[in-house]
């Protein structure tokens, strides 16, 4: 059930993933401790429901459990992938309830940040944080609209009152200002 | 949208981030679909915006919920493992086996056919006679409810009757036959709090066409009907019971001759009257 190797050094993503793929169970037990905070606190934060938040947070461990062999390295990060979906599918279930339709891509997802051990998580939790909390109010509101509300940028301009000009330029600033404190 | 037939960064971005508008959405998925540079380019978007992710505050999920998606993967291994069927690795390790219960490589039917067909006829008669035996009981059962439904019926009807003939308050009134049917008679118990009348009649038997039908007629309005009812053989005493509104003030009762079926309103001629 340790993420850890015998010796105590920490076992990478794909290694645990392998176990899976061999059915197991402690390696995805090992995924799920590492992940699964992140993950229920993203889909909770977007659905402003513990049920639901709880069903994604189980059908996208399942989803690893039954096709991890379907997972590729070469292809992207599995925390990167996790977040994604679990993302995508919280949006998708408001957008269900506004009658919005379309499907949010979660194939391909390349995350260059280590978020595998508990120290990783916490130092990039601060940071991002940081950045959040040091955005314009405009570039904030704008982001947060778009990445935890699933509004388009017509959406927002109309909710905010500006530009369609304007609300992309703050999305694009703040996405820009994420890229350099990340780098 | 394009940037020298790719996507332009800033609308990676906003891809990213699904906040595309919907129709732009599709089209820059679609390129990003045949064109490995913007397709790794948005890759790293997307990677970069869930970051986002990290914003929110923290919460570890209950621990019922790995609980619970661990006892669904054990459950649907155990299951798979039940009613696995042999794969072909299997199948080929058991041909590599010599064995007495392989079936022979000549085309000959082993020993073991001789015994498993005639379990499986068993089988096979066992599960029609079960079947046969779950239809008995499931059209026994249905006729048990039925009958059950017509107990608890008749149960609160009698509870009815008692409650209505105990009450202090239940008025009694003895109906007389008309020169239409001169021998016949009848007794209604009437409750007005209650809005119940329970009644009996001794008259002729009628035509197929034709119903008797019971009203009381109020001291203010049209008379207003507790039923129709059809006597059985001469001598035989029923009683037929009836809702009415309630409160009523009733300052009589009388039996018509209609139409069978009944009708709103009085038509045919009166075989039985009483005043309350």
């Amino acid at each position: 059930m340790r993420p850890e190797g015998t010796t105590g050094e920490l076992v990478s993503d794909w290694s645990l993933l392998e176990r899976v793929v061999r059915k197991d169970e402690s390696a995805l037990s090992a995924l799920y401790d590492r992940y699964s905070g992140l993950v229920f606190s993203e889909a909770k934060r977007i659905l402003r429901d513990t049920g639901a938040a709880e069903e994604i947070l189980q059908d996208l461990f399942y989803q690893i459990w039954k096709t991890a062999e379907r997972f590729d390295a070469a292809r992207g990060s599995l925390a990167g992938w996790l977040l994604v979906a679990a993302r995508n599918r919280a949006i998708s279930r408001l957008r269900r309830k506004t009658g919005k339709t379309e499907e949010l891509d979660e194939n391909g997802v390349s995350l260059k940040i280590d978020l595998e051990s508990t120290v990783a998580q916490s130092l990039l939790l601060d940071k991002v944080r940081t950045v959040m909390g040091s955005l314009p109010e405009g570039q904030r509101q704008a982001l947060e609209f778009a990445y935890f509300e699933g509004m388009s940028h017509t959406e927002i301009a109309e909710k905010t009152g500006q530009p369609l000009g304007t609300v992309k330029t703050r999305i694009r600033s703040a996405m820009e200002t994420l890229k350099q404190v990340l780098s | 949208m394009t940037n020298g037939g790719h996507i332009r960064e800033e609308d990676l971005q906003l891809l990213a981030l699904g906040a595309l508008p919907e129709e732009e959405y599709a089209a820059a998925r679609t390129h990003a679909a045949g064109c490995a540079e913007c397709a790794a380019k948005l890759a790293e978007e997307r990677g970069r915006a869930a970051m986002l992710a990290l914003a929110v505050t923290q919460e570890k999920p209950a621990a019922t919920i790995k609980a619970e998606l661990f006892a669904r993967i054990r459950a649907e291994r155990e299951a798979e493992e039940r009613y696995r069927w042999p794969t072909k690795s299997a199948v080929e390790e058991t041909a590599k086996t010599p064995s007495a219960e392989r079936p022979a490589a000549d085309g000959k039917i082993g020993w073991w056919t001789w015994v498993l067909a005639p379990v499986a006829a068993v089988l096979l008669v066992a599960t029609v006679v079960e079947w046969r035996e779950n239809q008995r009981l499931t059209t026994e059962l249905e006729s048990t409810n039925h009958q059950l439904v017509e107990m608890v019926n008749e149960r609160q009807r009698t509870e009815m009757l008692v409650d209505l003939l105990s009450a202090p308050d239940t008025q009694s009134v003895k109906l007389a036959g008309t020169p239409e049917a001169e021998k016949a008679w009848g007794m209604v118990r009437y409750n007005p709090r209650k809005g119940a009348v329970l009644y009996t009649a001794v008259l002729p038997t009628l035509p197929a066409d034709k119903i008797y039908q019971m009203w009381l007629v109020p001291a203010k309005g049209a008379p207003i009907s507790a039923g129709v009812f059809a006597p059985g053989a001469h001598g035989t005493r029923q009683l037929w019971t009836a809702e009415v509104p309630m409160n009523l003030e009733v300052k009589a009762f009388a039996v018509t001759i209609e139409p069978a079926g009944g009708v709103p309103q009085p038509t045919g001629p009166k075989v039985l009257v009483g005043a309350v």
